[in-house]
């Protein structure tokens, strides 16, 4: 595992050691928070695409938060539905009046002069968004960057394992991120998605858990569904073909 | 001025365009992808960077064949191109079949992508590796000196414009982009795993059919796989024709049209994608006709 990723990792487990609490998406949040020199909210993206604010280290950033969501505008909600990053590092900037011409003075108003909000997703396997509130204007560093999208990346993994109610501390076994073979499990994700209804986000759940209940790496257990030894199609349903029947190959 | 070199030269001016306007960093790749085919004489190109992890990622590809390779050298964590990454020299593989010790997964890859040569060139600058940009060669044997020299001195171009967006202009820009391409790439795959187990096809060939109805809707590939993916979009098969499997060493680019995407008027993200359409896939007419839209550099 990169060099990154193992401090951030220690960094939550030594957040979570402190509460005498096993890991969970809480210490991510505030460990980043700390990183950083930020305040930080965490929303979640709910089946309806509303974003519901779930964690939040202080009261301003739980306000700001809240905020985007009653004004249906922030740079929360972009990264919420748009694929990558949000980064607006100085609310007094032109292009972020124009872009947030309610939310940009009313954050200003309420103390924060940057804000960077950051997907926590894989592909269309959506979350939420990791929100982080400065008081001082100012982008972050290439460094604090890097750190923040690692943070994400944990909150994904944990937040995917409570969702699919994991024993706390399942990171650990299952895996702390996609290592090699990524493109398998996004693939096989896909296929979940099929052949269990759901999505894409729920298929990944499931994937997981899968690797967890049998101890094996996520990437061999992807590695079955591409490979077609393994279907998560609830038995003695038919999944109903999109063309004729062809020959068994 | 001699053809290769005028080539050449157009192939840097192709470069440091697209560096010094508008960056969008795979734009950039994909161009630099097709330059590189076009002016060292080899059929494929597939270029690795590092994310925020430092991990390598697979940021672009020129087929589908370099495409699996790339992708194996990744999950196996080794081949040419992690060589070059890692040591910052040039990894020539003049023939896979005798690099089986060497590489053991890679080698047999190689070959079965139809690839008789690979070169792999990093791209580094002083300290700082990057990545590493891959050449498959249809034809064996070494890559001499002088196109070695033109093919690394293209990369380090490349590493150049990339590093300086990073350290002095707007780093936060090209994180934004490069985030948004790389979650991009991965619901492809996503999309990718949704139609193989809708249409019962292999993934590659559920791939073709993606890209397939994208070129033939006008839409944006990374638009039909967002709308696959989220279970808002079916494609059908037409029933009374039987799917045209990918031939083994069918060679052919999977660039995006740029013409085509940057045509004024192209449909915005958000309009594009379509709501619970089924549509049927116009079965390709002539070979002839899909390198003609898609070998978009060779007439020009």
């Amino acid at each position: 595992m990169a060099q990154g990723s193992v401090a951030v990792w220690l960094s939550i487990a030594r957040l979570a050691g402190q509460e005498q609490a096993t890991v969970a998406v809480e210490h991510a949040v505030s460990a980043c928070a700390q990183a950083v020199e930020a305040g930080a909210a965490l929303s979640m993206s709910l089946a309806s695409g509303v974003a519901e604010p779930v964690y939040a280290t202080d009261a301003r950033s739980d306000g700001l938060e809240e905020l985007q969501v009653t004004l249906g505008q922030g740079p929360c909600l972009d990264a919420l539905t748009g694929d990558g990053p949000v980064l607006a590092g100085d609310l007094t900037a032109a292009q972020a009046l124009a872009r947030w011409p309610q939310f940009a003075p009313a954050a200003l108003h309420g103390g924060a002069a940057a804000l960077f909000a950051v997907p926590v997703q894989s592909g269309a396997a959506r979350v939420g968004v990791l929100s982080l509130y400065r008081d001082r204007a100012g982008q972050l560093t290439p460094a604090e960057l890097s750190l923040t999208l690692l943070y994400a990346d944990a909150i994904l993994m944990l937040a995917l394992d409570e969702r699919g109610g994991l024993a706390p501390g399942a990171v650990e076994l299952v895996g702390r991120g996609f290592t090699g073979r990524r493109a398998e499990i996004h693939q096989a994700s896909g296929m979940i998605s099929v052949q269990l209804q759901v999505s894409i986000t729920e298929a990944l759940v499931a994937l997981r858990a899968r690797a967890f209940a049998e101890s094996r790496p996520i990437a061999d257990v992807a590695a079955d569904v591409v490979d077609r030894r393994l279907s998560f199609a609830p038995r003695g349903v038919t999944i109903p073909r999109q063309m004729p029947r062809k020959p068994h190959r | 001025m001699s053809q290769r070199d005028r080539r050449a030269w157009q192939a840097f001016v192709q470069l440091a365009d697209t560096l010094v306007a508008d960056f969008d960093i795979i734009d950039f790749l994909d161009t630099l992808a097709q330059v590189s085919i076009d002016v060292l004489g080899v059929s494929a190109a597939g270029i690795l960077l590092t994310d925020h992890t430092g991990s390598l990622n697979l940021v672009a590809a020129s087929s589908p064949q370099a495409r699996m390779v790339e992708q194996s050298e990744l999950q196996h964590a080794e081949g040419p191109s992690l060589d070059a990454y890692r040591s910052g020299a040039v990894v020539q593989c003049p023939d896979p079949s005798t690099a089986r010790e060497r590489w053991a997964s890679f080698a047999p890859a190689a070959q079965a992508a139809g690839y008789a040569a690979v070169y792999a060139l990093p791209m580094r600058l002083r300290e700082e590796a990057i990545g590493a940009m891959n050449l498959f060669s249809a034809e064996p044997g070494v890559l001499d000196e002088e196109t070695t020299g033109l093919g690394q001195a293209l990369a380090d171009v490349a590493t150049i414009g990339i590093l300086h967006e990073r350290a002095f202009r707007r780093h936060e820009i090209v994180t934004e982009q490069l985030q948004k391409a790389l979650n991009s790439r991965i619901v492809i795959e996503q999309a990718k795993g949704v139609l193989a187990e809708r249409l019962h096809l292999p993934i590659e060939e559920a791939f073709t059919v993606l890209r397939e109805y994208a070129r033939d809707h006008n839409l944006k590939l990374a638009d039909v796989a967002d709308a696959l993916a989220r279970g808002e979009l079916h494609i059908r098969l037409p029933a009374d024709e039987p799917y045209r499997r990918l031939r083994r060493g069918d060679e052919f680019s999977e660039l995006p049209p740029t013409v085509c995407t940057r045509r004024a008027g192209h449909p915005s993200r958000g309009a594009s994608r379509p709501e619970n359409i089924t549509a049927r896939i116009s079965r390709m007419t002539s070979s002839t006709r899909s390198t003609a839209r898609w070998s978009f550099a060779a007439q020009g």
